[in-house]
């Protein structure tokens, strides 16, 4: 898999931090945090309980850390997937489901930010750049496509309760996550 | 190419869609396909940039703080144990010692019963987790291993990771310490996978019913009654 400059340092990261190094795990923590809280509090909708959870998974982010494949995924592939893997059994142990699909499609009440004087100016260009560039990739799909691949990455709505709420054949919602993920893959690559 | 119907299964795959079974199915199939292992990773990527699309937040300097202080605590942990490792005994000192604490133990018979009565009362108070740690034998420094001992139903579960295939004519085999033998218990063979990982049951060849630490020793292929081979990996409860 080829790798960006971004994605080989933190490749080297997770290398240092497999050794034990938490200076490693600091610039990790320091260069991830943001976007990893920002995905669970979206998906938690609650800020007290996204902070748990976030120190949970950098907590298992060091513990994993030996049994990360740089062949398989990048770092921030790896470290999203582990953060809505925790997120989800979050809710579901919360039994909060019901509450956050009424809420799917809108943010809910703000959320006041935090400061922090951890992350660097960098680090938040970096960012703030990535995201830029995927909200730009993702409003090239079309809005049904949209819709059903919102619905499963931030509300831990299974393919069948998505075509249930959205009344389409389970078929077409496949389809549309399946269409929608590969065209953002490949628009990422062109924006 | 890959047809629409597995190329529909890789994208529910990568986001956490499919049910244990289909996972199960869906990994078999994952195993002898490149091209569609090549798929599962361009979707997962794709799906964690959707994790971009929230709105953003910055978490408070303190959970940094925490999160540094747990780390900096296990991290302890961790070289304490290793540093521990180094006075790992040989078989039969260990077996001495697991003879000794049950001595100890026959001497605190009342706070054995008690104890048992509250593991009666609840399930998971018999659940012994020990943790499995490279010993100096080892040339695998990053090999870990986790095992989940029921000793009601005398049975267990073992977790490994990055233990590397054994080599041709060798097996992995899991031990048991007990203080009523005075060899280590045979508890079945582990056969990793490509990874180097294996999650497997296992129930010991013979009652134990103190067991005091879990090893893992390279063997001859098939497993041996008795330890010959060096021990990888050893942990206390």
């Amino acid at each position: 898999m080829e790798q960006t400059t971004q994605q080989a340092a933190d490749s080297e990261l997770m290398a240092r931090i497999s050794a034990g190094d938490q200076g490693a795990f600091r610039a990790l923590y320091d260069r991830l945090s943001g976007p990893l809280y920002s995905l669970v509090c979206k998906m938690l909708g609650d800020v007290a309980e996204a902070q748990e959870v976030l120190q949970d998974v950098f907590v298992q982010i060091w513990r994993r850390a030996p049994t990360y494949d740089a062949g398989q995924s990048t770092v921030f592939t790896w470290a999203v997937l582990q953060t809505r893997s925790r997120t989800i059994d979050r809710l579901r142990a919360r039994g909060r489901r019901a509450r956050i699909v009424a809420g799917s499609l809108d943010e809910g009440e703000p959320m006041l930010p935090h400061a922090s004087t951890a992350v660097t100016a960098a680090d938040h260009v970096v960012m703030n750049d990535e995201a830029s560039r995927v909200r730009t990739a993702f409003k090239t799909l079309p809005e049904d496509q949209r819709e059903a691949i919102e619905l499963a990455f931030f509300n831990d709505l299974t393919h069948h309760q998505i075509a249930e709420q959205l009344q389409q054949p389970l078929g077409t919602i496949k389809a549309r996550i399946r269409r929608g993920l590969l065209k953002l893959r490949e628009q990422m690559q062109t924006v | 190419m890959i047809p629409e119907e597995q190329q529909d299964q890789a994208a529910l795959y990568a986001l956490g869609l499919l049910s244990v079974d289909e996972v199960a199915a869906f990994e078999t199939q994952l195993r002898s396909n490149e091209e569609l292992r090549v798929l599962v990773s361009e979707l997962k990527a794709a799906a964690a940039d959707v994790s971009m699309l929230a709105p953003p937040h910055t978490p408070p300097p303190q959970i940094r703080d925490r999160v540094l202080q747990e780390v900096a605590l296990i991290r302890q942990a961790e070289a304490s144990r290793i540093t521990s490792r180094g006075a790992w005994l040989p078989w039969a000192i260990a077996a001495a010692l697991a003879l000794f604490c049950g001595w100890l133990a026959l001497d605190h018979a009342r706070l054995s019963r008690e104890l048992a009565e509250v593991r009666t009362r609840d399930p998971l108070a018999q659940t012994t987790v020990y943790v499995l740690a490279p010993t100096a034998q080892s040339d695998q420094p990053g090999a870990r291993a986790t095992v989940t001992w029921l000793k009601s139903k005398q049975t267990g579960l073992i977790k490994v990771t990055n233990l590397p295939n054994p080599g041709p004519a060798r097996d992995y085999q899991l031990w048991a310490v007990d203080a009523n033998h005075k060899d280590p218990v045979s508890a079945g063979l582990i056969k990793v996978d490509a990874n180097g990982t294996a999650e497997v049951r296992f129930r010991p060849a013979e009652e134990t019913s103190q067991v005091k630490a879990f090893a893992i020793s390279l063997e001859r292929e098939g497993g041996v009654a008795k330890a010959e081979g060096p021990i990888l990996l050893a942990g206390t409860g």
